[in-house]
């Protein structure tokens, strides 16, 4: 089967063929590779690898799947290049990008308006949440085109607080 | 002793306190609040009394409840653990007055030591020092000024009735004072109802270190030892340690300062298990900080390297019983390291992260001890503290303490939420930590000097991760949208078939 994946940043192929307890593997442009794999527990793999051994666990995610192997997480996203995609395309910087909260709290203070020109990283609103203040900044250098939140408003997890672009 | 116990708390330390009642064959009451009617305290518990809703103010911290639950249950004792109301004066009395014992220090000692004016004054005269400070509460700005001038710049302020860091500003230049006396005064009303605030001069690259202290209700007090807690990020500590390594440069250290806190303690009418808190400076002369009159976070490493059950103890000595042994019995064996794991994002400026664990892996073998509050499947509640668990290790040294660490940290796997497990990994590989040399400012340090390099390439890793994330999508299981399209069985099917 050839999939298109996306580990982390880079997108890149992978072919692959089960057979039996094993697998023969092309991953990004490589040699043909065989590696064992179980599932040892629901999302998580044993697999063997030239001769070494790892442990694979899936984290399900909104859109893709964590992946945390040898002490490093990756974002993996898998497809089938036969279905049509749009989500695949390596996230650009371009357009509007919005900030939003990861989880439920209550705007402190809002560091910028509408019209500003902020860089990347600047801090732009200031959430606090189990009594801790977490300062959600800028994804992009850009203007800022709408701020939807004000001081003292309650938000939700995943609320846009505001825009850039 | 008790022939029944009510726990007045949740999360790891009702855990903790519940695993030395069951040894000891004493049936526990857990208490809950309606975001905590699944966790793992009231599962363990033998019985377990609803308080209220989730936010503290109407359950934990709801006194009157408390002992409404004590009373219907039978219980003849109450452990306060740590936080909620574990130092509240009022509420060790009407336990008193309840007839049900509060197991900790006498009421009239918790207010002693409740004060940071009033303690700083008792220590004083305990013959103990102190960090040169403000002998009362500050009433105006100009007062302020002078003291500033006087102790020289930077100062701390600090809320009377503070802990855990909130309510504390540090303040460099005469022009900042104003503004960080307001905000310190607003905080701390904010979270203590209580806007006092007082001022210290801020020794230069201090070492946390705090002696665990244990005495009877017959004049009978020892001393077991310190723990360096200098590991700290917005004053709070992360990681602590006993013995301190300040205590192999300077092995009489212990014993001065232990005779110390024994000292205080008594002052104050104390008895019970508590810790007093030192500022340490770079030339090893310590500085009383405060008294914490209740079983500290951190106490499985004094228990480790002691072999001392602190909280066994605690009952025993809330039962009337002597202090068992002396000071002479007490001994340090080895090393013992304790990390604090949080449900927090340590890449995000280690905001906090609740939600469902999805999937623990808790690490296990030699000289491991985990004191966790959490299981698999469990959601982690946003209405309190996001202390999850804490890991602590014990080897006959410090080297072999980190390196256990290491390892155990490396078995160690939450799921599903952030955690700072992370971080813990990094810290122990820092130069000036590994070296023992500690001081309350090295996480900020550690940050300011630490490279962000990216992760080194690694292709076979990479590799196996694409695999793995391959056969679980062609397993059909993975029901997160890949694409904007819904998810299609038909597609799950086809990929199972193709992967077979």
């Amino acid at each position: 089967m050839k999939l298109t994946v996306q580990v982390d940043e880079r997108v890149t192929r992978l072919d692959v063929v089960r057979q039996g307890g094993g697998c023969r593997f092309r991953f990004d442009g490589g040699a043909e590779q065989d590696a064992t794999l179980e599932e040892v527990e629901p999302g998580v793999y044993s697999i063997l690898l030239n001769g070494r051994s790892y442990e694979a666990k899936i984290e399900p995610g909104a859109d893709r799947l964590f992946v945390a192997v040898g002490g490093r997480r990756f974002a993996v996203q898998v497809r089938d290049p036969r279905a049509w995609d749009p989500g695949l395309k390596s996230r650009c910087s371009e357009g509007r990008e919005s900030i939003s909260t990861p989880m439920p709290g209550k705007v402190v203070r809002v560091l910028v308006s509408e019209g500003d020109s902020v860089q990347a990283g600047q801090g732009i609103i200031v959430v606090e949440a189990m009594k801790m203040q977490n300062e959600m900044k800028a994804p992009k250098a850009g203007r800022v085109v709408s701020v939807d939140v004000r001081p003292g408003d309650t938000v939700a997890a995943g609320q846009v607080l505001a825009s850039v672009e | 002793m008790f022939r029944k116990v009510l726990i007045a708390n949740r999360g790891e330390i009702a855990v903790r306190v519940i695993r030395a009642l069951r040894e000891m064959g004493i049936p526990a009451v857990a208490v809950y609040s309606d975001a905590d009617r699944a966790a793992l305290h009231v599962r363990m518990a033998a019985e377990a009394v609803r308080l209220g809703p989730p936010p503290s103010a109407e359950s934990y911290l709801r006194g009157d409840r408390i002992l409404e639950a004590a009373r219907i249950s039978g219980a003849e004792a109450i452990h306060p653990g740590y936080g909620f109301l574990s130092e509240n004066a009022e509420f060790a009395a009407a336990c008193e007055a309840a007839g049900i014992a509060f197991v900790g220090p006498p009421a009239a000692a918790i207010r002693n030591m409740g004060s940071k004016t009033r303690a700083r004054r008792l220590a004083i005269e305990a013959g103990v020092p102190v960090v040169p400070g403000a002998e009362h509460a500050l009433r105006t700005i100009e007062e302020a000024r002078s003291l500033a001038a006087a102790f020289g710049y930077p100062v701390l302020l600090k809320a009377s009735a503070g802990g855990g860091g909130k309510g504390m500003r540090r303040v460099d230049r005469q022009e900042d004072l104003e503004a960080g006396l307001r905000e310190a005064a607003s905080e701390a009303e904010r979270s203590f109802a209580d806007p006092e605030i007082y001022m210290e001069k801020l020794l230069a690259r201090p070492r946390h270190v705090e002696i665990q202290i244990a005495g009877d209700r017959y004049g009978n007090m020892v001393h077991l030892g310190e723990r360096e807690c200098s590991i700290q990020r917005r004053h709070q500590k992360v990681m602590e340690e006993c013995p301190s390594p300040l205590v192999s440069a300077d092995p009489d250290l212990r014993r001065r300062m232990g005779e110390a806190a024994v000292r205080i303690a008594r002052h104050a009418g104390y008895a019970n298990a508590g810790t007093v808190e030192f500022l340490v400076d770079e030339d090893l002369q310590f500085y009383f900080l405060e008294m914490n009159t209740r079983l500290q976070v951190e106490h499985p490493i004094t228990e480790l390297v002691t072999g001392v059950d602190l909280v066994k103890l605690q009952f025993e000595l809330a039962a009337g019983r002597r202090l068992p042994f002396r000071q002479q019995d007490i001994t340090w064996r080895g090393a013992a390291l304790e990390c604090r794991i949080y449900a927090e994002d340590p890449d995000n400026n280690f905001f906090p992260s609740p939600g469902l664990i999805t999937r623990l892996e808790r690490p296990a073998g030699p000289g491991v001890r985990l004191d966790s509050g959490v299981y698999q499947g469990w959601t982690v509640p946003l209405d309190y503290d996001p202390l999850l668990a804490k890991l602590a290790v014990h080897a006959v040294n410090r080297e072999e303490a980190v390196a256990r660490m290491v390892r155990a940290l490396d078995e160690y796997y939450v799921g599903g939420i952030k955690t700072n497990l992370s971080f813990f990994r990094q810290i122990l590989e820092d130069r000036e930590f590994r070296c023992g040399r500690l001081h309350t400012g090295l996480i900020d340090e550690f940050f300011a000097r630490r490279e962000r390099t990216p992760p080194p390439p690694a292709p076979e890793l990479e590799a196996v991760a694409a695999l793995a994330a391959a056969v679980y999508t062609g397993s059909g299981r993975n029901h997160q949208p890949l694409s904007s399209a819904p998810p299609s069985r038909w597609r799950a099917a086809g990929r199972t078939e193709m992967l077979r």
